[in-house]
């Protein structure tokens, strides 16, 4: 039977930030994650294991329009 | 010269330097209007009347005695009440700022006051920037100056409605997921967000480091590109600032737009749109059409992973920075807030990390599909009809957050990619709230953008247009 993992983030958050669920809607933001997890899925795989974050940057100023 | 309210930016500045209006009789324009109003647009957070008033005979005296005007001498603006003033409340739209003075006035006001810009402050705003339609439950909701019913678009409430009620010509807004170009198109005025790091942070409210932008809401392309020209560039109070150079954005607003090439991606930004807001970006498309611009449809598998990253970073990096005040009084924020905010503790650090790690890549292989041969990308800002703030109160009912992320569907992703987007009115929906075309260019070509967008208002009136109040 499968078990809400609601209740299990609410004490993840708990333990790991200090910060406890301060309304319903908090509580419902988290299952709604469950769409977010659905569309990490989708995109597995394509993170290169060379990939860093400083790229973004460096990218900005790659594709950066030529001047004429 | 009859209405003063009406002036845009460039034109007041002219209007200034010609001798032909005061900057002090356009600021009491602007106030009159405010007075007789804003009770029903609730745009205004704090309005320095008097000094406003001090500033502007300052400069009509150092007219007088034979000073240059500055490129924006003269102009009312307000701001989003979330760039810093040194000893002014800045609430950024909360309570638990309410009373905050900074010590530190941002860049971007002090290169606005030098200018010559009368700042007349401060404007509501979703708290902290935090949603996409305007609500704000501690200082009341903005409305929409076309219908009073309808939401303003967020974060930059006060901003868009304001210009668009003629209150001031212009309004610095922020942008970290549409907020500067949702408010413009739902309100039916201009508004650009430059390449990521083109404008100083310092000073601002943060609310994602990652994904911040400064930038204006304005009547005219023409008149955000002045603004633009004086606020961008590197500052040595925020270290990531861009070094590249920043050219007279208004000199290339030529009008000619022959031989440019557009891209409309066939992904993403239609799915589930309204068949009015199709109909009215495929008019825009066939007036920069007439002028002379290509109109191709194109393919970008990438917007799919960039629809994914986009909200994974602004949710991460604004519960790292709340933590604190989640902690300590999460009460004082509004019940959507601080449900978001809380949300973002339980996405793990690899997906953030994921998220950083792919922009780049991401950022390269779109430019591949939407740029290669072509100098924009097009789209609609809002994909749907403009929403009620009924439809969209998310405090009133969680089942309205579906609603919110539609709403800033087709603007996130310019964020995550950090490119120069504009957005300019391209007319109005079937119950007269206006609509908005999107224009995005290629990083650190802002003056492409404003090209295309000052172009199609050579053409069209629908940002000359005013509310009736």
């Amino acid at each position: 039977m499968p078990t809400d993992p609601v209740p299990q983030m609410m004490e993840a958050i708990r333990l790991w930030s200090g910060v406890t669920s301060p309304n319903q809607a908090a509580q419902r933001g988290l299952a709604d994650l469950a769409a977010l997890i659905a569309e990490f899925e989708a995109v597995r795989g394509t993170l290169v294991f060379e990939d860093e974050p400083s790229s973004f940057e460096a990218a900005l100023r790659e594709e950066a329009e030529k001047r004429a | 010269m009859s209405d003063l309210t009406n002036l845009s930016v460039t034109e007041a500045v002219d209007a200034f330097a010609k001798g032909e209006a005061t900057a002090e009789a356009m600021v009491r324009a602007s106030l009159a209007r405010i007075d007789a109003h804003d009770g029903k647009v609730n745009s205004v957070i704090r309005l320095d009347r008097d000094a406003a008033i001090e500033a502007a005979a300052a400069q009509d005296k150092a007219r007088a005695a034979g000073a240059k005007p500055g490129p924006l001498s003269g102009v009312p603006m307000m701001n989003k009440d979330m760039y810093y003033r040194a000893g002014k409340v800045s609430t950024c739209g909360s309570k638990i700022r309410k009373d905050f003075r900074p010590t530190v006035t941002a860049t971007v006001l002090q290169k606005l006051d030098a200018a010559g810009a009368i700042d007349m402050g401060t404007l509501n705003m979703a708290e902290f920037a935090q949603n996409p339609t305007g609500h704000n439950g501690h200082f009341g909701d903005c409305h929409n100056p076309w219908d009073l019913a309808y939401c303003t678009g967020g974060s930059s409430s006060g901003s868009g409605a304001g210009v668009a009620a003629r209150f001031f010509a212009a309004a610095l807004g922020s942008d970290t997921g549409g907020s500067i170009r949702l408010p413009a198109t739902i309100c039916g005025v201009t508004g650009i967000k430059g390449t990521m790091t083109r404008v100083s942070r310092a000073g601002v409210m943060p609310l994602s480091f990652s994904m911040d932008n400064v930038g204006p809401l304005t009547r005219t392309a023409r008149d955000a590109a002045r603004i633009m020209t004086v606020i961008s560039g590197k500052d040595p109070l925020d270290p990531t600032s861009a070094p590249e150079e920043v050219p007279d954005y208004e000199a290339a607003l030529t009008g000619d737009i022959r031989g440019l090439s557009i891209a409309v991606p066939k992904e993403w930004f239609f799915d589930g749109a309204d068949d009015v807001v199709v109909k009215g970006f495929e008019a825009a498309l066939g007036v920069l059409k007439a002028r002379g611009a290509k109109v191709d449809y194109v393919s970008c598998p990438s917007l799919h992973a960039v629809g994914t990253y986009v909200t994974v970073v602004s949710r991460v990096e604004a519960a790292a920075i709340h933590a604190q005040w989640m902690r300590e009084h999460p009460g004082d924020y509004a019940i959507h807030l601080s449900g978001r905010l809380y949300a973002g503790y339980a996405i793990p650090g690899h997906y953030y990390v994921e998220t950083l790690s792919r922009r780049g890549p991401l950022l390269r292989q779109f430019c591949k599909e939407a740029f290669a041969g072509h100098d924009i990308v097009a789209t609609p800002t809002l994909r749907t009809r403009v929403p009620t703030l009924a439809e969209t109160d998310i405090d009133a009912s969680p089942d309205n957050w579906a609603r919110h992320m539609v709403v800033s569907a087709n603007t996130r992703p310019f964020n995550y990619l950090g490119i120069p987007t504009v957005s300019v009115p391209c007319g109005f929906d079937d119950r007269g709230l206006p609509m908005g075309l999107q224009l995005s260019a290629r990083p650190f070509a802002e003056g492409r953008a404003l090209q295309v967008a000052d172009a199609y208002q050579r053409d069209t009136d629908w940002h000359a247009r005013v509310p009736a109040l």
